[in-house]
Formats: structure tokens, C-alpha cells, sequence
């Protein structure tokens, strides 16, 4: 085995009592938050009988250790329980909306990357000049511009004023009658608002590091040299220079993936979208712990593959890494 | 969990108060019922498109813990009968439903209804007794635990006849049999009874879903839309008129606004009083305006020894200004609450007024209870102790946050100093229900059947209650209990006049303002009937004048 392997297989391994201490962490703060779903069976119209039922149905009658373990238990073979609030399997809970927000924030994050080191390239190309000017103050502005402003006004100019965009939902109102590829394309007609939105304040702060990232870089010798071999600025600025310039990113890209599966709140609620962060405000607004749970394991795990990723990418763009592993 | 018919009282927690009310001088406020009348006639076809702030939770009506759950699957899954909103003189009344008509014994120990032969389920079964008897099995199944199941505890049996008729048997004869019997829908014995109860929760009820209403099930995208389409086995001919109903899901109220605003959606249910100008002025929209028999008060903890002494609450409603927070956080929609019975119940005491705004009286109330500012600094004292207390309410929730400021002012000026603080709603559930506060503004949906008892009679400390003031007034109990022993409605009466003069009288709460619920609705659709009994109450009967952009 390389040792490459070896290391990612031992950082593999050290993600797990990681994963069991965030569960196990939420597991009590979920129970010791006042308000709990045995707060809404104390109901004067629920028969006695009515309470128990639902008590021992939902194991509210065990003490919290046999509680936590069966969780525990069921965590481990992939059954989350039933969710209090929608009375279904929280794994078909999970099944279902995980794909819309993975669709939402894969869109928004590639349009992040790509907007961000575009936008960074054309600014660090001549430092202080109007381009650079013009990015620095929109991306700042666009990064302190809260979300859901900046949702409010592109609703109010493309959907309302211009009419151009729908406002909300994945689909339009008939789209099931539509033929596949029609569908597509009225998919991606309704992710173009809050995907725009959410890779737009995702690339201002990209654009943000790789540009001092390239700024940095512009002072290496190995850039001296290249110019010195008479290689056209264009080219050194796009792939001698941004290569080691987007190091920085690859440690931000695998810290982004617990928000493509966490999905956005924000976003999600003002533009009706189907996701993991709906379905988590929900479950915390009703003190649907199995939900909570659910939705707090898959965040951890996809914290913990982020760095794990981000080791991963780091080694594989940075030969120093390899020397040093 | 709430039910079908809303009879118990039920808490609103969060949304209620955006749900608020209607004195405002407007044009197009109706009466109860609402009926929207145009020149041209109804006729068939055409889609309706309803916007939704949340996603019905579950397909079965035994499962849905949400009214909006409730008032959805009753479009698909009957009751025998049909609750009127008549209970302005008398308590409701019921038409037929899947029953034609039905006859109590002489004794009023039995109850027998007679099914409409041509009603069938969407796969052209017909609607039998068989299905009677399964319903109720599937509401009293301790597997099940339904939330309502308590409501069946008078009844001991429930048998078919023969294939159109049903009997029930009671315990004991008492005022709300009929209601009691038709609470909870009819469903499909032939589909579900091979289904244990026991696995229910693990079933995907879209798969198993039939329909003996006007609608039945056509698609369902999770958070997104809901499609029902009409039912060609509907026993009614020429019904539903709509070829199809969708509901949008759609979280954000803005959202929800500019859409109804832009023709996307035909109907917004409870319009926040402060978008209620815009939508009555809008040239393709209607604003209806009903009372939703909820009520806001404030409740002071009876236990507290700064709310003990009935004079201190009484001078504590003198010096809020009721028409203040009504014009002001309201907008005019609501009138002021006078006591426990809201004014629009056959039950309410039309004698009793609603203590006046008179901050004067107020303080001269609290000067008797020993409350004077003896050392200067504005704020009433009693034995070196100021007059401060903590005014909770649930964050997030605008008109009720509102509310706390407003009273903070109010009392401010006769010398009283109330914080407002703002409690996550889980939280403030806990503290309520624990005794742990000192004031609160909340609201409280009453349902059609007078029900006192689970706020205002006191309970052994343990036992659940909503009576979270601690309200404990020996003679309320009794009279209470005296009144629940009673076999008419006719024979409660005076005992509910005289607990609302007493409660009154005690002011446990301030009581602030009767709601009004305000609807949207695009001036395309026809027919409408909305009211507090469901907001599809008539949906069967709305046709649309011109087809959707």
C-alpha cells in the first residue's frame, strides 16, 4: 500500500469516533433544549391511553440511555426511525430531498468556482486597473449583500418587472406532462434564480482569495523565469500562475461539501426549493428528533469526507504534498 | 395534532396571530359564509391553483397531524355529515354527507345513518357500512394511537345493518353525539383493512390512495405541488366543476404574495393584516375577510404573587389599550375579546362588555392594592418592591412581538415597567406548561363545540391542562363540571353565562382581540364559499370564468 493510501485510509479510520462524538453531542443537546415533542403529547385531549401509545411507539417511555442506543443502533444499519412530523421513514424523507439541494448547490458551486476565478484572473491581470476596480467593489458589495435581499431583488426585476424567470419551485405547474429533454430545460430555467444567487455570493469571496492568491504568486521567480523564456503574459497569468494560485481553493472546495448536502436555507425557503435545509428547519421548528439527528449525522460525515477530500486533492495537486507524505 | 372539524381547542403556536382579523372599513368584507357571485354562469373545466405555506406531512387522514393535512385528504375522504359554520345562534348544524340522513333511538343510546347508495370509492367500489365500521376501528386502534381517539370513548359499538346502514351505540346519551360519531373521515375497508395498523406508518399512502369526494389523488412532488383531479365516480352529478385543484408549496409568505399578486396562484390563505390594503386595492383580486374563531389575550400567572389579586388584573386590562393594538398591529381586522366565548358563538353572553381602555381607573385600582410610586422614580411599588415583570411571547412571530411592545408602552404610562422578552415557541411551551413565566401574549382557535374545561378548570398539578395561568376558582369548577353533566345543550347554556361573567370578572387574562382570517383570491374565481370551517368548503362548486396565462 502507497503511503499516500495509508495515511487517507488512517484519516478514514480517526473520522469515526468524530462522527460518533457529534451524534452523540447532538443526541443530548436535542434532548436537553426545552420544548420536546413529550411537551405536545401533555395535552388535556389526548386520552391517556392516546399518550402511551404514542409514547411507546416513538420509544418516548425508554429511559434516554436505551433511547440513545437504539438510535445508535439504528444510525449504524441506516435506519433513522420514523419522523414525528410526517409519520414516514426518515430514510424516504432523506431519499427524496437530498438530490434537489444536491442539483441546487453543485449548480451554485461550479458556477462559484468558475465565476470566482474568472473574475479573479481578469483582476489580478493588471492589479488596480479598472477591471480589478470594478470586481473589487462589486464582489465586496455582493459578499456584505445578505441573501435573501439579494433574492428579494432579482425576484422583483426578473420574475415581477421583466417576467423573464419563475419565482419559485423546480418546475412549472404542468412540467410533468412535458416531454424529457422540455422538462430539462424548465428544470434549468427555475434553478437559474437561486443558483445564480448562491454561486454569485459563493464567487465574490473566491474571487476574493484566488485573486491574492495570483497577486502573491506574481512576485515567485519561477514566474521571472517564465516571462524571462519569452512565454505570452496571457498564458503565464492562466496556467503557470493560477495552478499554485488555486491551492488555497482546493482546501475550500472540500470544506464546501457539507453544504452541498446541507443544502441552503435561505434560498430554499424563498424560492420554494425542495431540500435538506427546508427539511431541517422544519424538523427543528417541530422537534422532529429523528429527523434532526438524521440530517446532523449527514452534515458531520460530510464534514468529515470534506477535509478528508481536501487531503486528497491537496496531494494530488501539489507534488510537495507527495514528497512530504 | 389537530382534527378534522376543529371542535377542541387547539393552541396556535406560531402562525395564528399572521391570521389576524377585521374592523377595517372595507368594501369587499363579507359575511360569513362568503359567497363570490359574477354575471356569467358556472360551468365545468379549468384548474385552481392554491398556494400553501407548508406541504401536507402524510396521505392518510389518521396520520396527518396538520389542518392543512385535514382539510386536503376531506376532499377525498367524507364524513357521513357535514359541520355547517351556523353556530352564530345555535350550536352547528349538519347536512347530508355520505349519509342521506340518519335518526337517533328514542332512548338516545343508538344511531343509525343511512349511506347514499350511489356513493363509490375511485375504484368503483361502493361506500358501505363495511367502511363505517372499519373507520371507527381505525380511529379507536390503541396501535394507531389517533390523536382524537377520545372523542369515540362514549361510543361502545359500531355495526352494519346491512349494507347502507350503520348503527352506533353510547354509553350514555349527552349533547355532542352526532358531532362526537362524525368526527374523523370515512375510509376504504375493502383497500386498507389487510394493511396491520401496526405497519402504517411504514405504508406510502399515494399508493393506496382512493377517493369517495369530489377530488382524487393525481400527483405529489414532496415540498413542491400537490395535483388532485376531479373524481368521475363523485356521486353528485355534474360536480366537482374544476377539472383539477394543485396546491404550490411555497415557504416564503413574500414569495407567496408576489405570486398571487402576479395571477401564478388564484388563492393565499391567511394574508398577514399588513399586505391586506395592497390585495383589497389589487384590480384582479378579492379580499375576503371571515371570522376565524380564534382569540389573543394575554395571561397572567395566577400564581405569581404580582397577578394574584383579581384588582391588579382588572387594572391591568384598564390600562391596555385594546383598540390601539387593533388599529395599529391588526389593521382594524378583529374586534376586542370580551371574555372566554368568542362573541360570534351561540354560547357567548351578549350582556357582558369588554372592560374599557381608562388608565386613570387603572391606577386608582392599583393604589387600593397598595401599588404607589412611595420613592419617586416613575415606577409603582409595594414594600420597597417595583412593578416589573417579564412579558413573554413566541420570536419570530410579528404581530404578537408587536403586541408585547405596545403593551410595554401602555403600561408604562400608569407606572408598570413589562419586559418583553422573545422565547423560541418549543421554549415557551415548556415554560408555559411548567408554570414558569409571569405573562404572556398568545392566542387560542376555539372549535365549534364550547369546551371550558381544559383552560379554565383547574387541574392537580401533573395532570395535563392548558389552563397554564393557574386559574383556580372553586365555583368555575363546578360549575364547569355541572355543566359537562348535562344532557342538552339547551340545559349548559346558563351554566357557560355564568362561568363567562365570572371568568370576566376574574380577568385570569387580559383578553385583546377576537381574529379574522384574510384570503386572497383571484377575482377568475367563481363560486367560493370560504369560511372558518375549511377554506375548500364549497371547493366542488368553483368554476373559474377564463383559463389560466
Amino acid at each position: 500500500m502507497s503511503p499516500t493510501l495509508r495515511r487517507i485510509g488512517r484519516r478514514a479510520l480517526a473520522a469515526v469516533p468524530i462522527l460518533w462524538l457529534v451524534v452523540t453531542l447532538t443526541f443530548i443537546v436535542v434532548h436537553a433544549v426545552p420544548g420536546s415533542v413529550a411537551d405536545l403529547l401533555d395535552n388535556p385531549d389526548l386520552s391517556p391511553a392516546a399518550r402511551e401509545t404514542v409514547r411507546h411507539r416513538y420509544g418516548l417511555d425508554q429511559p434516554l440511555p436505551q433511547q440513545y442506543m437504539r438510535w445508535l443502533e439504528g444510525a449504524i444499519t441506516g435506519d433513522f426511525g420514523i419522523s414525528f412530523l410526517y409519520r414516514q421513514p426518515v430514510r424516504r424523507l432523506i431519499a427524496r430531498t437530498l438530490p434537489p439541494t444536491l442539483i441546487l448547490t453543485g449548480t451554485a458551486l461550479l458556477l462559484d468556482l468558475l465565476l470566482g476565478i474568472a473574475l479573479a484572473v481578469l483582476a489580478a491581470a493588471r492589479p488596480r486597473g479598472w477591471i480589478d476596480r470594478v470586481t473589487t467593489v462589486l464582489s465586496l458589495g455582493v459578499y456584505g449583500m445578505p441573501t435573501f435581499w439579494l433574492a428579494g431583488l432579482a425576484i422583483l426585476l426578473f420574475s415581477v418587472q421583466l417576467g423573464w424567470l419563475p419565482s419559485s419551485h423546480m418546475h412549472s405547474l404542468d412540467a410533468a406532462t412535458l416531454p424529457a429533454a422540455r422538462r430539462l430545460l424548465d428544470l434549468l430555467r427555475h434553478l437559474i434564480l437561486p443558483a445564480g444567487i448562491l454561486g454569485l455570493a459563493g464567487a465574490a469571496s473566491t474571487a476574493r482569495y484566488v485573486r491574492a492568491a495570483l497577486l502573491d504568486i506574481r512576485q515567485s521567480r519561477f514566474l521571472l523565469a517564465a516571462r524571462a523564456r519569452g512565454i505570452p503574459r496571457r498564458r503565464i497569468l492562466w496556467i503557470h500562475a493560477l495552478r499554485p494560485a488555486l491551492l488555497p481553493l482546493v482546501t475550500l472546495l472540500g470544506l464546501s461539501l457539507p453544504f452541498l448536502v446541507s443544502g441552503s436555507l435561505v434560498i430554499e425557503v424563498i424560492f420554494s426549493w425542495p431540500g435538506m435545509g427546508r427539511l431541517l428547519w422544519t424538523a427543528a421548528w417541530a422537534r422532529d428528533i429523528p429527523v434532526i439527528l438524521a440530517a446532523t449525522l449527514l452534515g458531520a460525515g460530510a464534514v468529515i469526507a470534506g477535509n478528508l477530500l481536501a487531503d486528497i486533492l491537496y496531494v494530488a495537486v501539489d507534488p510537495r504534498a507527495r514528497r512530504s507524505s | 395534532m389537530m382534527h378534522r372539524t376543529l371542535r377542541r381547542l387547539l393552541l396556535v403556536p406560531v402562525l395564528l396571530a399572521l391570521a389576524a382579523c377585521g374592523r377595517a372599513p372595507a368594501p369587499e368584507v363579507q359575511p360569513t359564509p362568503a359567497a363570490v357571485q359574477t354575471p356569467a354562469g358556472p360551468h365545468r373545466g379549468g384548474t385552481v391553483v392554491i398556494g400553501a405555506l407548508a406541504d401536507i406531512d402524510n396521505w392518510n387522514p389518521y396520520l396527518t397531524g396538520s389542518s392543512f393535512g385535514d382539510d386536503v385528504l376531506s376532499l377525498l375522504y367524507p364524513t357521513l355529515a357535514v359541520e355547517q359554520p351556523d353556530y352564530r345562534a345555535h350550536p352547528p348544524s349538519f347536512t347530508p354527507g355520505l349519509a342521506t340522513s340518519w335518526e337517533f333511538s328514542p332512548d338516545r343510546l343508538s344511531l343509525t345513518f343511512h349511506l347514499r347508495p350511489e356513493a363509490r370509492w375511485s375504484d368503483g367500489v361502493p361506500v358501505t357500512a363495511e367502511d363505517v365500521v372499519f373507520s371507527w376501528k381505525v380511529q379507536v386502534s390503541p396501535e394507531l394511537g389517533w390523536p382524537s381517539a377520545e372523542i369515540k370513548e362514549n361510543i361502545t359499538s359500531v355495526e352494519a345493518l346491512d349494507t347502507h346502514t350503520a348503527r352506533f351505540h353510547f354509553r350514555h346519551s349527552y349533547p355532542y353525539q352526532l358531532m362526537d360519531v362524525n368526527d374523523g373521515p370515512i375510509v376504504p375497508a375493502h383497500a386498507w383493512k389487510s394493511i396491520p395498523f401496526a405497519t402504517w406508518e411504514n405504508v406510502d399512502w399515494t399508493r393506496h390512495s382512493l377517493s369517495a369526494g369530489p377530488f382524487r389523488f393525481a400527483a405529489h412532488e414532496p415540498q413542491q405541488q400537490i395535483t388532485l383531479e376531479r373524481n368521475p365516480t363523485y356521486w353528485r352529478d355534474g360536480f366537482p366543476r374544476l377539472d383539477r385543484v394543485v396546491w404550490r408549496v411555497l415557504p416564503d409568505q413574500s414569495n407567496l404574495l408576489v405570486q398571487l399578486k402576479t395571477g401564478a396562484i388564484d388563492l393565499m390563505e391567511a394574508v398577514p393584516p399588513r399586505e391586506a390594503e395592497h390585495v383589497r386595492v389589487h384590480p384582479r383580486l378579492r379580499l375576503i375577510v371571515f371570522p376565524d374563531r380564534s382569540y389573543g389575550y394575554v395571561g397572567w400567572n395566577n400564581r405569581d404573587p404580582l397577578f394574584r389579586d383579581p384588582n391588579v388584573r382588572r387594572a391591568l386590562t384598564l390600562a391596555i389599550d385594546r383598540n390601539a393594538i387593533l388599529d395599529s398591529v391588526l389593521r382594524g381586522y378583529g374586534r376586542i375579546a370580551v371574555g372566554p366565548v368568542l362573541s360570534t358563538m351561540w354560547a357567548f353572553d351578549r350582556e357582558l362588555r369588554p372592560l374599557p381602555y381608562d388608565p386613570q381607573a387603572a391606577r386608582d385600582l392599583l393604589a387600593k392594592a397598595g401599588w404607589k410610586d412611595h420613592d419617586g422614580d416613575g415606577l409603582l411599588d409595594r414594600r420597597g418592591k417595583a412593578f416589573r415583570f417579564e412579558l413573554m411571547t413566541n420570536a419570530g412571530n410579528d404581530v404578537r412581538e408587536d403586541i408585547c411592545l405596545l403593551i410595554k408602552d401602555q403600561l408604562q404610562r400608569v407606572g408598570i415597567d413589562a419586559e418583553p422578552r422573545f422565547v423560541e415557541w418549543g421554549a415557551m411551551n415548556s415554560r408555559l406548561r411548567r408554570g414558569r413565566f409571569q405573562a404572556f401574549v398568545s392566542a387560542w382557535r376555539e372549535g365549534t363545540q364550547v369546551d371550558l374545561t381544559p383552560v379554565w378548570h383547574s387541574a392537580p398539578p401533573g395532570q395535563p391542562t392548558f389552563n397554564f395561568v393557574g386559574y383556580h376558582n372553586p365555583k368555575v369548577d363546578r360549575l364547569l363540571d355541572e355543566a359537562d353533566s348535562k344532557e342538552t345543550i339547551e340545559d349548559q347554556k346558563p351554566y357557560f353565562l355564568e362561568i363567562q361573567r365570572i371568568i370576566t370578572s376574574d380577568q385570569p387574562y387580559t383578553f385583546l382581540y377576537e381574529g379574522e382570517r384574510l384570503d386572497g383570491l383571484n377575482r377568475r374565481v367563481q363560486g367560493a364559499v370560504i369560511n372558518d370551517a375549511s377554506p375548500y368548503f364549497n371547493l366542488e362548486e368553483w368554476w373559474v370564468t377564463e383559463a389560466r396565462q
